[in-house]
């Protein structure tokens, strides 16, 4: 697993909830929601979806590592190396 | 539809789900039925929130859409060709364009267009959606906001037929959704009806393996220490859930729970209720030249929207024409809708017997469509034409809205007390649907989401 891996996990995701969103050209360090119509109801279900695809919780005060690509990269990738060596 | 809603967000977490319906079909008031072979809708004359291309994607129905996972475009959803509110001799136009409908109001009322464009502006500023809205009267709201009153009154006309519980008002904040949701977006409808948005819901959550048991209603909900131990059915079956989320109103939930901190108030019973004529005509709606979508009526210059005292009033209503959505295969059609919408009075249809319960629809149904031929163009001439090219009427009351949506006094927009958040008194029973004042299909969907979001899937 790698930062690289955990982005595209994110960007996987969002496809799935906002399949309507253009994600070709998402810029890492600019926050999603500047670049992709999403509100508080689609930040909810990015950590749903991360819950249940990949077993891992995101606590609600936590929700804004979410912001942007490189933020999520940085905050999940030891939650999935956690993951992954439990 | 806000039970099914919610059912599918749990189900997609993972939750385990169970759909208890009392009707044999599902829907509530946004249901279907069928006579002589042809489908009706029992609700919908139109999905508001239409994402025009005015609005942009800020339309909560892109986000009840994102949020079901169901796309956009599968509801095949067709615009208005042009609705009208008519107040005697007053017409306001308007279609999906807010643009169209600004122009229409300063043509007929150029002395108050400053005062419109701040009526705007304080509906921008009101935070309509927030849970915590104060309880506003609109038309107290409309009367100091305009000189002229009509303006005000045919504002509340449309308004209100599309979601006001209460008599002769609407609180500030479901006016403010409503005007967004049928001037600011737009007005639609599924190629297809209501069945284009049912089928979707139903389908997926048996994907899931959603149980859902039809036909058996919730008979009383168990409590003990403030908390709702077991669900017990007509048939005497018996469930116990984690949580509830009931969508039969707020005093009908109320009165299911065998321990009640407080018995129902008058003035939680919603009043106003409507009845239906549908007349099936051959050809199209233009072969009489009528081609607009909705028309609001009201043969006063002031508005009343409340319970008559007869059965039925036919001096305010609401005409809707399916066919003329600017679906192309309304083009080739053979035969067209007419529904005629107007107030009724629950006691005096709940109070007839069968054969005079029969009577009473057949004569409501040459007033209400007597009535309507008045505000549709040349209505009143083509009326022997219009009857000799119609092939069958079918007739709902408030009768038969009870039996849908099981709203005492068969009451269409439910108790005029709403609870947004969908707390009740019970810690682990939660209210979705009408009483929580979300507006229409759309606002149904987004109410059953957000009960299932902010009750239950929200980790704590």
């Amino acid at each position: 697993m790698n930062k690289d891996k955990v982005k595209q996990i994110v960007l996987d995701i969002i496809s799935e909830i906002a399949p309507d969103e253009d994600l070709s050209d998402v810029k890492p360090e600019i926050r999603l929601r500047d670049q992709l119509d999403l509100d508080s109801m689609d930040f909810l279900d990015i950590v749903m979806e991360l819950r249940k695809q990949h077993g891992i919780d995101v606590p609600e005060a936590e929700y804004r590592q979410l912001e942007s690509l490189d933020s999520c990269g940085n905050y999940l990738l030891p939650k999935f190396e956690a993951g992954a060596a439990a | 539809m806000s039970g099914l809603s919610a059912a599918l967000r749990l189900a997609m977490f993972g939750k385990n789900v169970l759909v208890l319906e009392k009707h044999y079909v599902v829907g509530g008031l946004n249901s279907f039925y069928a006579r002589k072979g042809r489908k009706f809708d029992v609700g919908l004359h139109a999905v508001t929130n239409f994402p025009s291309p005015s609005s942009g994607k800020t339309s909560p129905l892109l986000r009840a859409c994102r949020q079901l996972r169901i796309p956009f475009e599968s509801l095949n959803l067709y615009e208005q060709s042009r609705s009208r509110i008519s107040f005697e001799d007053k017409h306001i136009r308007f279609n999906n364009e807010f643009s169209f409908f600004l122009n229409e109001i300063y043509e007929n009322f150029p002395k108050e267009k400053d005062r419109f464009r701040n009526f705007l502006q304080k509906m921008e500023d009101f935070d309509a959606y927030s849970i915590n809205v104060p309880d506003l009267s609109t038309r107290s709201i409309l009367k100091e906001a305009f000189a002229e009153p009509l303006l005000g009154e045919m504002l509340l006309c449309p308004t209100s037929y599309y979601g006001s519980a209460q008599e002769n008002d609407i609180d500030f904040a479901t006016f403010t959704m409503l005007f967004d949701a049928i001037f600011k977006q737009g007005l639609a409808r599924p190629s297809h009806g209501i069945r284009a948005i049912l089928d979707p819901l139903v389908q997926k959550l048996d994907e899931m393996g959603v149980k859902r048991l039809m036909n058996n209603a919730v008979k009383k909900i168990k409590t003990y220490n403030g908390k709702a131990t077991e669900i017990v059915m007509d048939n005497e079956d018996t469930y116990t859930a984690d949580h509830i989320i009931s969508t039969c109103g707020l005093v009908e939930t109320e009165e299911l729970l065998t321990k009640k901190k407080t018995p129902p108030k008058e003035n939680k019973m919603g009043n106003f209720s409507v009845i239906e004529t549908i007349s099936v005509f051959k050809g199209k709606p233009t072969d009489f030249g009528w081609d607009e979508t909705v028309i609001f009526y009201n043969d006063d210059q002031e508005f009343r929207y409340e319970k008559p005292k007869e059965s039925m009033d036919s001096t305010s209503g609401v005409i809707c024409i399916p066919e003329n959505y600017q679906d192309p295969h309304n083009q080739k059609v053979d035969e067209s809708r007419l529904r005629i919408t107007n107030p009724a009075n629950f006691d005096k249809w709940d109070s007839l017997e069968e054969p005079a319960y029969i009577a009473e629809k057949a004569r409501c149904e040459t007033v209400m469509l007597q009535k309507a031929l008045e505000y549709l163009p040349k209505g009143q001439i083509q009326k022997k034409d219009f009857s000799d090219a119609t092939l069958l009427k079918d007739t709902f009351t408030p009768r038969t809205i009870k039996k849908y949506t099981n709203h005492a006094n068969g009451a269409l927009y439910g108790s005029p007390v709403k609870s947004r958040s969908g707390s009740s008194q019970i810690k682990n029973l939660y209210l979705a649907g009408t009483d929580q004042g979300y507006i229409g299909i759309v606002g149904a969907m987004l109410g059953g989401i957000a009960v299932a979001n902010n009750r239950i899937l929200r980790p704590a």
